[in-house]
């Protein structure tokens, strides 16, 4: 059984012959290689061959184009915020939509049109003529509430929720057709999976999400199944006041962050496999090899089978190669 | 009587319109500058706090209730400041995030809750070194600095900040930080008299700093 083949019947609820791999690295991965972070960010040859030494090294059933969030609001034409050794970022006062008015003439950028979003699309590609077949393949997109907050500013979006929400309404339209057509791209270009990352929506509460965000994040997920691709979704933070919503949405990982109760996780989504949710830094960076098996073992009991081994959210680029290797461990030593 | 009741109720729901038109009808009942303050922004704000700590409001709530409350301060500060007032801050608090990190939410929401507990909140922004802190410091002579950080990579920074202040004679400025990928332990790690998981406990943690002298790094 290949390891794309593991996830993909685990996913379907088939038998397989032990829990699959999947955590999230980016800056790990980029020192793995003694890459700069911007470089890893920046050239689709640097983030595979980091993703491929990772997911040999350690064992993971995937390998990831995740980089940074900043990929489609650069094509758009923000102002992004570039370091040389870790994420681009953004700075609220220089937001691409400080004034509304420019959302009018806002164009979805060409994924194929040679900015950082082609460059995305370029990993896909080699991804698949590297390790197709064996290996999972995953895209990746923004969600709305990401999305919104990387254009706009993520506190100026939090109020434009009260001041503004026909504003907000356009923004996600928007946002959800761009994202779209993103995730189209890169599963043309060959991947299995998009994941969806949608940071910003467990600050907005369940009246918000409900509204604004889950129907968009809805259409994303439809859409990208029709695409014949599976979703996986990820939102950083407490989501436990919108983990029905997140149920709801049909997902088939829900990746969840650690300070949400992996049995309240599993309560909400009957039959969706789980992903996660060891602590990053408490655990995975500064525990020890015994704490994260055992903090994985309770992870798994509380989910039950429909498990997939994964920390909270991405492993900071100094975890132990031994906490790694733990995380590992335990995924090879144990069955559904 | 001003009703501090529905200058509460305005506040909690980030009416800013009525919260500056109630703030200045009490004042020109006469009351003083420090009960209203006390008696109306300060209150509302404690009930936002309480309610954002359990769940009950998220961002956008405390944010709309922050600039409701700030409608109401830019009325009360100038008689805040003048000579005779008796009104005295909380305590002076410096806030930024460190050097490499341009995350600010978490940090824009501690300031805006500590300025609601009556802090005198100096925000110094995102991107600050231990120079700018120092600057800052020297000017604004702060009882307790606040530090965020979002990221592995940019929290160590933290430190530098701290040895900075205490190789230079600042020993006795309070230093507490947060921040996602921050603890208790690292606080602890890297010298810091304490830490918070969240801007409600930022408060708790500032008022204990300034009231009861070193918490060690107990988490609010």
């Amino acid at each position: 059984m290949t390891s794309r083949e593991r996830v993909l019947a685990h996913l379907d609820g088939r038998p397989v012959d032990r829990l699959p791999l999947m955590p999230i690295t980016m800056q790990f991965a980029a020192d793995l290689i003694g890459a700069k972070y911007l470089r890893y960010a920046t050239d689709f040859r640097t983030l595979v061959e980091g993703q491929l030494r990772t997911a040999e090294q350690y064992g993971f059933d995937y390998v990831s184009c995740i980089s940074d969030p900043a990929r489609e609001a650069a094509d758009c034409g923000a102002d992004i915020v570039l370091f040389d050794d870790q994420p681009p970022a953004f700075k609220e006062e220089r937001a691409l939509l400080a004034e509304k008015t420019r959302l009018a003439g806002l164009r979805i950028p060409d994924p194929l049109g040679g900015g950082r979003m082609t460059d995305r699309v370029r990993a896909a590609e080699l991804f698949r003529r590297e390790v197709g077949g064996d290996k999972l393949i995953e895209g990746w997109i923004e969600g709305p509430m990401a999305e919104g907050a990387d254009l706009r500013g993520i506190n100026t979006i939090m109020l434009d929720l009260y001041d503004d929400p026909a504003f907000v309404t356009d923004l996600f339209e928007f946002v959800t057709e761009m994202e779209i057509r993103f995730a189209q791209a890169q599963v043309e270009a060959g991947v299995d999976l998009i994941g969806i990352g949608d940071a910003a929506a467990s600050l907005v509460g369940p009246a918000f999400y409900g509204q604004f965000v889950w129907p968009c994040e809805k259409r994303m997920v439809d859409a990208i199944h029709a695409m014949g691709a599976r979703v996986r979704l990820h939102i950083c933070g407490d989501t436990t006041a919108i983990l029905d919503g997140m149920g709801r949405l049909g997902c088939d990982i829900v990746d969840l962050d650690y300070p949400v109760d992996m049995r309240a996780g599993r309560a909400r989504m009957a039959s969706q496999v789980i992903l996660g949710n060891v602590e990053p830094v408490g655990v995975m960076r500064n525990d020890t090899p015994d704490h994260v098996r055992a903090a994985l073992a309770a992870c798994h009991e509380a989910v039950g089978p429909r498990y997939i081994v994964g920390a909270g959210c991405e492993l900071v680029r100094d975890t132990p190669e031994a906490n790694v290797r733990a995380m590992g461990a335990f995924a090879m030593d144990t069955a559904p | 009587m001003p009703d501090y009741a529905l200058m509460k109720r305005c506040l909690y729901d980030g009416k800013a319109a009525d919260v500056e038109r109630l703030t200045r009808e009490a004042l020109a009942e006469g009351r003083p500058a420090g009960e209203v303050l006390a008696e109306g922004l300060i209150a509302g704000m404690r009930v936002v706090g309480e309610d954002f700590k359990h769940n009950v409001l998220y961002v956008p709530e405390v944010l709309i209730a922050a600039r409701a409350m700030k409608a109401g301060m830019a009325v009360l500060k100038p008689l805040l400041g003048a000579q005779g007032a008796g009104v005295k801050p909380a305590g002076v608090l410096l806030m930024g995030t460190v050097k490499g990190d341009v995350h600010d939410i978490g940090k824009n929401l501690v300031c805006m809750m500590a300025e609601g507990a009556g802090f005198e909140v100096h925000d110094l922004g995102v991107d600050q070194s231990i120079e700018q802190f120092l600057a800052a410091t020297e000017r604004y002579r702060p009882d307790v600095i606040g530090m965020s950080a979002m990221l592995t990579t940019t929290m160590p920074y933290m430190k530098v900040v701290i040895d900075g202040y205490r190789e230079r004679g600042f020993g006795h400025v309070k230093i507490a930080i947060g921040g996602a990928p921050t603890s208790r332990t690292y606080a602890a790690e890297i010298g810091a008299d304490g830490y918070a998981p969240d801007a409600s406990g930022a408060v708790d943690l500032f008022l204990r700093l300034v009231g009861d002298g070193p918490v060690g790094t107990a988490a609010a």
